[in-house]
């Protein structure tokens, strides 16, 4: 085992590292907003009581869930203009192949939370003459949202590890330019090392926030 | 002095859980000031009774008038008529429901805040002042967990008071209590009594019928079996209640040990 190992190669790509972090983190912060409308709305959706409309969420819960989410990305790079007549570039693709993929799994971790509510609480909602939009916007959703926050930053750590798949359709992430900076300088494993360290450095502060802000919470509300 | 409209009437209500009927056809006239007293045994259809005449079940026939206003009647703007009619018939819970993530004086203010658009300085005075009114000004800025359950449906109580209802429900308020802590909610519904509010209580509390109540309507398996002042619900002669009064008395023979008055 003497491998040498040499990071200092490595340091006239921070410009380019820069670079792909702000396409990763760009990436991640587009896939959680839209994943999480979407996959509110998928759960509202599927709670209504309109005909029909539910199992067709469920059904595309059940389908995207069922398929890995680089044949989902690559299945809609390649067939969204066959389908469509259009396609997006290959940045807005992995958002939306990303997105919708990630909006099956946030559906049903709002779905669980929403479950969780007492019944009563809604009740005491509709006795004081709230709507349904007041029940959830002040009774289900923050209390609800407050229960799934472990699964939800679970899930959102998850979408900033999968959008290193937008490198497979040459979207510059950090994954990606590293590959290209592996190319030039063949130091693959300072490399994977570095990209590894960034990932690192960004999603262990939202679990520690996660950890902090479940505990403030039940301490302030005494549970 | 023109007749006044009763605060309720229930006309023929039936509810029907599937095959099951749980109301069977219920007629009840509730007049300003009366407070009438729901008693029967479990699954007498009591509580049905109660959710259905604020709505929170739909009922399978018949109908009900809150101030002579079909509740849930037809006509436009059905589902915002319905919200301002639950408004104003206020309901204190079995299982208090305070919302777990507000203050008790936010439980308290969220109603006139959020639905009636009362600034938010005026709600939090009325909410300190319904707050006071059932001894707990000093408890608003606690947050439901940190209560005991009697100061818990104290503070629904209050919130309830807050809607400025013309009608109060309550659905048997003390029967999640230890039994130490019903005579506080028992006194602060006396209280209310006292000051003429119109109220509604499903209640095993027999002493708190029997003191209380102004009408006393006696539910046998879904259907009015008798009603009337506490007196002739509570005499010795009545066939229609006494097995039940003596079966409820026997099981409970040191009857609401948190009455006194």
């Amino acid at each position: 085992m003497n491998y040498e190992w040499n990071f200092a190669a490595l340091a006239r790509f921070r410009g380019l590292f820069l670079q792909a972090l702000g396409t990763t983190i760009s990436l991640s912060i587009a896939v959680i907003i839209t994943g999480m409308a979407l996959g509110l709305l998928l759960t509202m959706i599927r709670r209504s009581s309109i005909p029909v409309l539910p199992w067709v969420a469920v059904g595309f819960i059940e389908v995207v869930r069922a398929v890995p989410p680089l044949v989902l990305l690559v299945w809609i790079y390649y067939c969204m203009p066959i389908l469509l007549g259009f396609g997006l570039s290959n940045y807005h693709t992995t958002v939306l192949s990303l997105s919708l993929y990630s909006a099956a799994f946030y559906s049903e971790i709002f779905r669980a939370g929403a479950q969780s509510i007492d019944r009563g609480l809604v009740e005491a909602g509709l006795s004081v003459g709230m709507n349904r939009v007041h029940i959830l916007g002040r009774i289900v959703g923050p209390l609800a949202f407050q229960r799934v926050l472990p699964p939800f930053v679970s899930q959102c750590i998850l979408v900033i590890k999968n959008t290193s798949l937008g490198g497979y359709i040459a979207v510059q992430d950090l994954l990606y330019q590293g590959q290209r900076v592996t190319n030039e300088i063949f130091r693959p494993l300072e490399v994977l090392t570095t990209v590894a360290l960034i990932y690192i450095a960004l999603i262990v502060p939202l679990s520690v926030f996660a950890n902090i802000h479940e505990k403030a919470y039940r301490k302030r509300y005494g549970l | 002095m023109t007749p006044q409209l009763p605060v309720l009437a229930i006309k023929g209500l039936r509810k029907n859980f599937g095959d099951l009927q749980v109301l069977g056809g219920i007629d009840l006239t509730v007049e300003r000031g009366e407070v009438v007293g729901l008693i029967g045994a479990s699954g007498s259809g009591k509580s049905t009774l109660l959710r259905c005449i604020n709505r929170l079940e739909t009922p399978s026939d018949g109908a009900i008038f809150l101030g002579g206003e079909m509740v849930g009647g037809l006509g436009p703007n059905l589902s915002r008529r319905l919200r301002d009619q639950r408004r104003q018939m206020a309901m204190v819970f079995q299982n208090f429901n305070l919302w777990p993530h507000r203050t008790a004086l936010e439980n308290v203010i969220e109603g006139p805040v959020v639905v009636q658009k009362v600034p938010r300085n005026t709600a939090i005075a009325r909410g300190r002042a319904m707050l006071r009114k059932v001894g707990l000004a000093d408890r608003e800025a606690y947050y439901p967990s940190q209560l005991s359950g009697g100061q818990q449906q104290r503070v629904a109580i209050a919130r309830a008071l807050a809607l400025e209802p013309t009608l109060l429900l309550f659905d048997e308020p003390t029967s999640a209590l230890d039994p130490e802590l019903v005579g506080e909610v028992l006194r602060v519904m006396t209280d209310l009594a006292a000051e003429g509010r119109t109220m509604i209580v499903v209640t095993h509390e027999m002493a708190f019928a029997h003191e209380v109540c102004t009408k006393v309507v006696y539910l046998e398996n879904g259907l009015v079996r008798d009603a009337g002042p506490p007196g002739h619900i509570f005499s010795t002669a009545n066939t229609a209640t006494a097995q039940f009064l003596a079966r409820y008395l026997g099981q409970k023979t040191s009857d609401t040990p948190g009455m006194t008055l």
